[in-house]
């Protein structure tokens, strides 16, 4: 059967990104870091920097571009505060999806596959 | 090609697509910086593998109004035309400064060519021989856009020479013109049939019999007429039939300039 964790990902990936400043501001390869660390596996950058793009886009994170002393500059991202509340109302939804789906699949007798 | 080299090649391909996608001179500056960053830290030594196909990412990382799904059909111009190589170049770089972008060569050996209308953008063009690879080319933002038989054309956006400027305000209409080729090509012609008639002069000479002599050059003019009688043969004539026919003479003639 396909693994569909890669869609599920996919379809949650702006609001991990959300979740990831809540913590403070962040640059694309420290969160894809941090995902990986959440046990995401590797985030590709051409995974990542388009979410990033249309986070920014929509108001949901703002990006400020510094120069570097040494090597490049990076864009570094923070919350915004529509971006604070789109992870609030998006992500408790989330967690009601989550929820009914857990509980379905418990009376069903499925275990988490470690 | 090393991994910096490869580096350096995918992130120039990448400045000039998102260059031609609108995003400003700062923001590509800042992009490509971020990425370059990404990639060092990451240790990635394939940008591709890393961040995708230029042009999907470069797609990717526009402006939503930019390009959502590629422009919508009703705002882009297509246009087929031809031209041998006596005045391709030429005639690439005037098109191309009329906004019109060369997608691809087709199986005919024409010019596939679009226009944006929304946001027309100037484009520059070079004719190789296909023996000089891409990797010469890309680091200067040069992308194939089509090749035949021994020829690759190249193109690049101004926008990675001129930034915004590289914007059309006023594009003037499509040409209603879709064969360009050049009086050298019409010369060719006619010397390749004069040395078509003076071999059937030589051959009847040559043995004595003038039959057999106009019978090598009918021979001969038969095998020429296939490809030329292409051109001819027809009779209405929508801009891009004409160009059809003007393939088989203008594939002879890139074959012998």
């Amino acid at each position: 059967m396909t693994d569909r964790r890669a869609s599920w990902f996919k379809g949650v990936l702006d609001l991990l990104v959300l979740a990831s400043l809540t913590g403070g501001e962040s640059y694309g390869y420290e969160i894809a870091k941090l995902l990986g660390a959440a046990g995401f596996g590797q985030i590709k950058g051409g995974t990542l920097y388009p979410v990033l793009n249309r986070l920014e886009e929509a108001g949901l994170v703002a990006a400020e571009f510094r120069a570097a002393e040494k090597g490049p500059g990076r864009r570094y991202y923070r919350l915004t505060d529509a971006g604070r509340e789109t992870l609030g109302e998006q992500g408790g939804l989330w967690l009601a999806f989550d929820t009914s789906v857990r509980e379905l699949l418990a009376q069903a007798g499925v275990e988490p596959t470690r | 090609m090393n991994m910096q080299d490869q580096q350096d090649t995918y992130l120039t391909a990448l400045a000039g697509r998102l260059r031609a996608h609108g995003l400003s001179a700062d923001r590509v500056e800042a992009t490509v910086a971020d990425l370059t960053a990404h990639l060092e830290e990451s240790g990635a030594k394939d940008p591709e593998a890393e961040f995708g196909p230029v042009e999907e990412f470069a797609r990717q990382l526009a402006p939503e109004a930019a390009t959502p799904d590629g422009p919508p059909e009703e705002h882009v111009e297509t246009w087929r035309w031809t031209a041998d190589t006596g005045v391709d170049e030429e005639l690439l770089n005037r098109f191309g400064d009329q906004g019109w972008e060369v997608e691809r060569v087709d199986a005919v050996g024409r010019f596939v060519s679009h226009r944006d209308l929304a946001r027309p953008q100037r484009w520059e063009y070079r004719r190789e021989l296909i023996t000089r690879g891409r990797e010469d080319l890309a680091p200067d933002g040069w992308e194939v856009c089509g090749t035949w038989v021994i020829y690759a054309w190249f193109k690049r956006p101004k926008a990675a020479s001129l930034g915004p400027a590289a914007e059309i305000a006023a594009p003037p209409p499509a040409p209603e013109r879709t064969n360009f080729l050049s009086r050298k090509f019409y010369a060719l012609l006619a010397s390749l049939g004069a040395a078509v008639a003076l071999g059937g002069i030589a051959a009847g000479l040559d043995d004595g019999d003038a039959s057999s002599g106009l019978d090598f050059a009918a021979g001969l003019l038969a095998g020429a007429c296939v490809p030329f009688g292409l051109i001819v043969a027809g009779g209405c004539c929508s801009p891009a039939v004409t160009a059809d026919r003007t393939y088989a003479a203008t594939y002879v003639w890139r074959l012998y300039t």
